[in-house]
């Protein structure tokens, strides 16, 4: 004989939890044990009376009565809140979404203006100190080559004629330069591609290349007034025209040069 | 039968009334016995019925058509009762009791294998139908062990219906009433006398 049945197998028997193949075995074991029989009947019994025993409180006469009064209650109350939701489509919590909805479309539109700006702001620097880069080279360029520039002359009326045909704007010269300030010259250069004046002065022992270009959409909108390489370079606007000024000559002469040349193109 | 999971089914008010109420109502009788037993004050047992009911209600439109409404209702019922004055003093009571017993699925053999002899006092008492001794008795479980009880005997539900309403594993369900019962044993043993008592 096998051992006995365990107390689980004995309350899973009695309460008809016992698996098809589980049944077969504890059947069989209880076809040859007695006193497993006899607790297996004694769970049975208990568990019958204690059924018996739990079912102890009567439900109060009106419970049922008043309980389905009070569903009947509820519900026409949850209908009435329905259908006046239902008549009211754009108050309460619709409302509450378009404010939600119109809340975020405002700060989406503000973080795209703001990124907007911000790319805008990151680009016009990159491209000011591209063009400081620029200017500074072709100025340094021009003190290396120590070759004379394409138009020498230090009267405005031979300079500036000089670019007829070679540039498709027109500029003026200054009459009366700060003193201590000479013209020497010009030159045909290119600047971003573009075709750009160059023009030579000379501070004192200071050489100052003054660059006067076409504004195009593109160009940088804000004056530029920084150091690159050891030079002060200052840049100006005046009408359709672009300039910038590069020199290791006093920022302060170097502004005066620069007011003076804004000033001519009115 | 599936038992889970209760899903949204959307229905017409006017049905939805119909089906709440002819799936409710015929439960009142189960329900009060239950919650009297578990807070044991008709007042209480008739307010937990009535939360219930309302809740069950309300959320009728998750219940899931040809699932277990008993096992639905019960859990709903169950789950008022320990958030009730009466459920959380009946937790704090029995909780580190119920922790420290709670020793795996099956736990520990209540009682020696086949020590139990077809004329013990307890078995006299039961053939005897002493309702008064077994509901002393069933009055002495702690509230866990109680419930699952009044599940398992009273209301005939399978043990995975009673894990869905206790929200505890089956095995757990197995251990809570193997250890009720052990303790309806003893009570009964206690009521009988000492004097005649069986050795178990």
């Amino acid at each position: 004989m096998t051992e006995h049945l365990s107390a689980p197998i004995l309350n899973a028997l009695a309460d008809a939890e016992l698996s098809a193949d589980q049944l077969v075995t504890t059947n069989q074991h209880l076809s040859q044990c007695a006193l497993c029989t006899s607790n297996a009947l004694h769970h049975s019994l208990l568990k019958s009376a204690t059924g018996k025993a739990g079912q102890r409180y009567a439900t109060p006469p009106n419970l049922q009565a008043r309980l389905a009064r009070r569903i009947r209650e509820d519900l026409s109350l949850q209908e009435a809140s329905r259908l006046d939701n239902a008549r009211r489509p754009m108050r309460g919590l619709p409302l509450f979404g378009w404010a939600t909805a119109m809340a975020l479309l405002l700060v989406f539109v503000g973080i795209v203006l703001i990124q907007h700006n911000w790319s805008r702001s990151a680009t016009a620097s990159a491209q000011s100190v591209a063009l400081a880069t620029e200017v500074c080279d072709q100025h340094i360029a021009t003190l290396a080559a120590n070759a004379p520039p394409e138009v020498i002359s230090s009267d405005r009326h031979t300079v500036k004629p000089w670019f007829q045909g070679k540039l498709p704007f027109s500029f003026n010269l200054p009459d009366n330069l700060p003193g201590g300030t000479t013209l020497d010259g010009a030159n045909l250069t290119y600047i971003h591609g573009r075709p750009t004046a160059q023009l030579l002065y000379h501070i004192g022992n200071h050489r100052v290349s003054v660059y006067l270009q076409q504004r195009t959409d593109d160009q940088i909108s804000n004056t530029l007034s920084t150091d690159h390489s050891g030079f002060h370079v200052f840049s100006f606007k005046t009408g359709d025209l672009d300039g910038i000024a590069v020199s290791d000559v006093d920022p302060a002469r170097l502004s005066d040069l620069v007011s003076i040349i804004a000033h001519a193109q009115k | 039968m599936t038992l889970l999971p209760w899903k949204h089914t959307d229905r017409e008010s006017g049905s939805q009334t119909s089906a709440f109420e002819e799936l409710a109502l015929p439960l009142i009788p189960s329900l009060y016995n239950v919650a009297f037993w578990l807070s044991r004050s008709p007042a209480d047992a008739e307010d937990l019925v009535q939360e219930t009911f309302l809740k069950a209600l309300r959320g009728f439109s998750t219940f899931e058509a040809g699932t277990n409404f008993k096992a639905w209702i019960f859990r709903i019922l169950r789950n008022t009762y320990l958030t009730s004055r009466t459920g959380l003093a009946a937790r704090r009571t029995v909780a580190l009791e119920d922790e420290l017993n709670e020793n795996g699925d099956s736990g520990p053999a209540p009682y020696p294998e086949g020590a139990i002899d077809r004329q013990t006092p307890e078995m006299n008492l039961i053939q005897m139908g002493d309702r008064a001794a077994l509901q002393s008795a069933m009055e002495k479980l702690p509230a866990p062990l109680l419930e699952v009880i009044l599940m398992c005997d009273v209301e005939e539900m399978k043990y995975k219906e009673i894990a869905i309403v206790l929200d505890i594993p089956i095995g757990t369900v197995m251990s809570r009433i193997a250890r009720a019962r052990v303790n309806i044993r003893r009570a009964l043993k206690g009521a009988y006398g000492p004097s005649r008592e069986v050795s178990l």
